[in-house]
């Protein structure tokens, strides 16, 4: 029971680690950029959830506005910081981001203070149990909604106009042009529409721990950089299926392997050790 | 604001403004780290000491001089704290160092007041090696070890628990407690069954708290600080995991509680600050804390509190800026009373002090026992 | 100049080390590692657990040299696998592995690191000596480079390594001998920061410490010596510049980071040819 138990908290762990790296892995597949700052806006959404919550005393409210505030926040991210240097070598817009990400980091420190926030009154502190399993209720949200997002993009990106524009921007943006397609748009599109899913992210996180902090992001930052190569860096599915298996693996390890070595080294490990089998990631094009 | 408070504030103020126009002062090192993740920390040991500082210039400062508190970030970094420390004694030139920050820092600056012959005083980091930087280092916390054996004591003797799971924060702090915890467990009548570590950076705990529901201990011993024990104790209950959780002075804010909220009732902690004692010095600490910083005391910055007090109250001692005449003076304190108990030192420059035990209780840190067992609680000597 | 000064000072050496050490991998060669400070922490746990045992400094410090080196060398056979932002992110890997690993080590001191590390039986006055020596040392060996043949071939790896491969340039070994120099300069360094601190903690050598140094050679300008001493040298500063502004200080380097980036991408050394063009096209258009 044990099994299923951990098996279910890794699931749990990936979902969330799914709605945060897919936004990552829309961004490099459309213009190559490790988007480190993303874990900046996934902490931005948490911030919201909790400041708005205590401020206006609606979590719904909060959990509601947060994903259009921080999907503009993304594209505005996008319009300053990375537009002007699309055409840099990869390592400048890195930089470029972590550096906004450190300015993130400590302008919530200097705006929220150092102590991080928490729920005056924490919503939905209820508990389910399936037979053997006994998880928090936000648990299980978070599996179901990082299905139902997840899912619905998926939708979105086969079989709508929209989506065929976004897959032919990505395999060759010149083609892509030449056929009418406004890229700035589909870029656009993409930035807010990943930035909005980490927000998502950060609610969910935010009610899990009841507990948002300056540095909250600091573990997404490089975890979702190491789920997106996994995955084949840009490949959507691949990302998916690395999410919940590092977040499985990491379940079992921090119970089996822990006194080895620790989560981070574990997930690094199982990286290290995919890459020099496949190169290219799990579902990467060779 | 009282009245008496008001007096006290008006006179600060009129010290501080004047101060540097007549009187001669004194300064004081202070390196935290008010930066990076160990910022929260940071500011506390910052607004305690600041406190301190403030209460002693109340109160004619040292011999007549004013003290000035001399602060800088380390961001709880070694190579930071080296500067940080050469830059308060050659060019600060102060008398004697205070660390409001962690142990690699604290001990990386310790090393450098040895070197320049200057007293250092440890306010919360735990690192067994601080003090053995030499004779001029001293330490007002408790060792990471000590206070584990009181956990030790608190979950067989007190709590009569037989079948201990350890949740151990994988670093220098939890490494430390949960050595300590297991060197006097077997003493106490206590089995540790398992023994699971966490990262400092993790706050979502799902996979050790299905394990530790399946080993259904008779009690948790969980290391690790606010902001990774009110997640966890949160994920604990909400499982349904009802064994007593017993933690450390790590836990020590009321932040803790806000995290964990009805989850934090009953977590019992080892630490140094009694929130209903009745002696003068702390009740005095946790009031005018309180009123200046906005929000309740914890044990960082009643430790920082503690470390400045001694300081001053060996500067006052010595009568002389010689800092080999403060360091004999630190080192001959006994039974000082200030906001974290009695405080004396052993040879090593180690505290010796009673442990308070808090329990939450009301949603509030409440006296729960004292462990005041000098065999058990010894330091080391040398 | 004050025990404070010529502290910073040493500081400076052993980070202008470390940035140009990466440099000569990811800025000669192109092989972008995110997992640097791990050839320092070899360094560094190398020398202390040496010297703390009674060996003498200099002996660690080319042991320390030697074992980064071997460790750079297993880390480069990765390179021959993956590629840019594969190989950024395995290098990254490398280090949170070589942290995890270290930090569960007893007989590395754990989590409590290994402090009590002794003197290096210098002087603080031959000590600095040593750090600014060896600092000028790898400076002048990154200009020398440059122009020999072997920097020749880094560049065209870096340039194309496919191009590379069809004249006949052995990419392989070459990247391998990138890391293996670099890497052994990182484990210098490593062991020089041992001595100074005198006490080394697993965290040291994290994650953040490898941005730092990747930092160091983007803003500095990639490839560029003197571009990239400079920003190890301000980058360094920064922190001590803006103690007055403690909570603002790292704010203030975040933002340099990014408004380098974003203003003049090609870095300090970027600034330097744009000011110097302007320079003489203005003396060309004023005859």
């Amino acid at each position: 029971m044990l099994f299923i138990d951990l098996l279910v908290q890794g699931l749990i762990q990936g979902s969330s680690y799914a709605l945060i790296a897919v936004g990552l892995t829309l961004v490099y597949g459309l213009l190559r950029i490790l988007h480190v700052a993303h874990a900046g806006l996934f902490t931005l959404g948490a911030y919201i959830a909790v400041v708005v919550t205590n401020t206006l005393g609606s979590f719904w409210l909060a959990a509601v506005i947060a994903p259009p505030i921080v999907g503009l926040a993304g594209m505005l991210v996008y319009r300053l910081l990375y537009e002007p240097i699309l055409d840099q070598p990869p390592f400048v817009p890195l930089i470029a981001s972590i550096g906004l990400f450190i300015c993130m980091e400590e302008g919530f420190r200097l705006i929220f203070g150092p102590y991080g926030n928490s729920f005056d009154e924490a919503p939905f502190s209820a508990s389910l149990s399936f037979g053997p399993v006994y998880m928090q209720g936000v648990e299980a949200a978070t599996v179901v909604i990082a299905f139902v997002l997840l899912g619905a993009l998926a939708v979105l990106a086969a079989r709508t106009r929209l989506g065929t524009a976004w897959r032919a921007s990505v395999t060759d943006p010149q083609m892509a042009q030449s056929f009418g397609i406004d890229i700035v748009k589909v870029r656009y599109l993409n930035f807010f529409i990943g930035s909005a899913l980490a927000a998502v992210a950060g609610v969910l996180v935010a009610l899990l721990n009841n507990f948002v902090e300056p540095t909250l992001g600091s573990v997404p930052s490089y975890k979702m950089l190491a789920i997106i190569v996994l995955g084949g860096l840009g490949n959507v599915k691949g990302t998916l299926v690395a999410a919940l298996a590092l977040g499985v693996l990491e379940s079992f390890g921090t119970i089996y392997a822990g006194h080895l070595i620790d989560r981070d080294a574990i997930a690094f490990l199982f990286l290290i050790i995919v890459l020099m089998v496949r190169p290219q990631g799990f579902f990467g094009k060779a | 604001m009282n009245f008496k408070t008001f007096l006290a504030f008006a006179a600060v103020s009129a010290i501080a403004l004047t101060g540097s126009a007549w009187a001669e002062s004194v300064k004081i090192g202070f390196n935290a780290p008010l930066t990076g993740f160990a910022a929260a920390d940071g500011k506390s040991a910052l607004t305690g000491a600041e406190l301190a500082v403030e209460q002693a210039n109340a109160e004619g400062g040292i011999n007549g001089k004013t003290i000035e508190l001399v602060v800088y970030d380390d961001g709880a970094k070694p190579d930071q704290a080296v500067p940080a420390a050469k830059k308060l004694i050659g060019q600060d030139g102060v008398k004697i160092g205070i660390s409001g920050s962690y142990s690699g820092s604290t001990r990386a600056a310790a090393q450098v007041f040895q070197d320049a012959s200057v007293p250092y005083i440890s306010a919360y980091a735990i690192h067994p090696d601080i003090t053995r930087s030499g004779k001029y280092v001293f330490r007002t916390s408790f060792m990471g070890e000590v206070q584990g054996r009181a956990g030790a004591k608190l979950a067989g003797e007190m709590l009569g628990a037989k079948k201990v799971v350890l949740i151990t924060l994988q670093n220098d702090f939890g490494k430390s407690l949960a050595a300590g915890f297991k060197s006097k467990a077997a003493d106490f009548g206590v089995s540790v069954v398992n023994e699971y570590q966490y990262s400092i950076k993790d706050r979502q705990f799902g996979p050790i708290v299905s394990k530790v529901r399946a080993d259904n201990p008779d009690a948790i011993y969980a290391s690790g600080y606010f902001f990774t024990a009110g997640p966890l104790v949160k994920q604990l209950r909400a499982r349904g995991v009802k064994a007593p959780i017993i933690g450390q002075e790590g836990y020590d804010s009321d932040k803790f509680i806000d995290i964990a909220g009805p989850a934090a009732e009953g977590v019992i902690i080892t630490t140094s600050l009694d929130r209903d004692s009745k002696k003068p010095e702390t009740m005095n600490f946790i009031k005018s804390f309180e009123a200046k910083a906005g929000f309740g005391a914890d044990m960082v910055a009643a430790s920082a509190h503690t470390a400045v007090k001694v300081a001053v109250a060996a500067m006052r001692k010595a009568g002389t800026d010689d800092p080999a005449a403060i360091r004999d003076a630190i080192a001959a304190t006994r039974n000082l009373a200030v906001s974290t108990g009695s405080i004396s030192f052993n040879g090593l420059g180690e505290v010796t002090k009673a442990v308070q035990n808090q329990v939450v209780k009301g949603g509030k840190w409440r006296h729960h026992s004292v462990i005041d067992d000098p065999a058990l609680l010894a330091p080391p000597s040398e | 100049m004050g025990a404070y000064e010529l502290s910073l000072l040493t500081l400076i050496g052993i980070n202008v080390m470390l940035a140009l050490s990466l440099n000569l991998i990811t800025g000669f060669c192109g092989q972008i590692s995110l997992g640097h400070a791990a050839f320092y922490g070899v360094g560094a746990y190398t020398g202390a657990m040496l010297t703390t045992s009674g060996q003498p400094f200099l002996l660690a410090l080319v042991v320390a040299a030697l074992f980064a080196a071997v460790a750079g060398v297993i880390v480069g056979l990765a390179s021959l696998r993956v590629r840019e932002d594969f190989l950024a992110i395995t290098t990254m890997g490398v280090g949170f592995l070589f942290l995890g690993v270290v930090r569960q080590q007893e007989w590395l001191g754990g989590e409590l690191g290994i402090s009590q590390i002794p003197e290096t039986g210098l002087g603080d006055g031959g000590f600095i000596m040593l750090v600014v020596g060896a600092t000028a040392l790898v400076f002048a060996a990154s200009v020398y480079l440059k122009r020999t043949w072997m920097g020749f071939a880094f560049d065209s790896i870096a340039d194309d390594e496919d191009t590379a491969r069809t004249v006949g340039i052995d990419v392989a070994r070459y990247k391998l001998t990138a890391f293996a120099f670099g890497t052994a300069i990182a484990g210098i360094a490593g062991c020089l920061y041992a001595h100074y601190a005198r006490i080394i903690v697993p965290d040291a050598f994290g994650f953040t410490v490898s941005i730092t140094i990747l930092a160091m050679v983007v803003v500095g300008g990639i490839g560029s010596t003197i571009g990239v001493t400079i920003a190890a040298v301000v980058l360094t500063l920064m922190p001590e510049l803006f103690r007055f502004v403690n909570d603002y200080k790292l704010l203030l380097y975040g933002g340099l980071l990014l408004l380098t980036m974003r203003y003049s991408p090609q870095g300090f050394a970027g600034l330097v040819r744009q000011a110097a063009a302007k320079a003489r096209s203005k003396s060309e258009a004023t005859p």
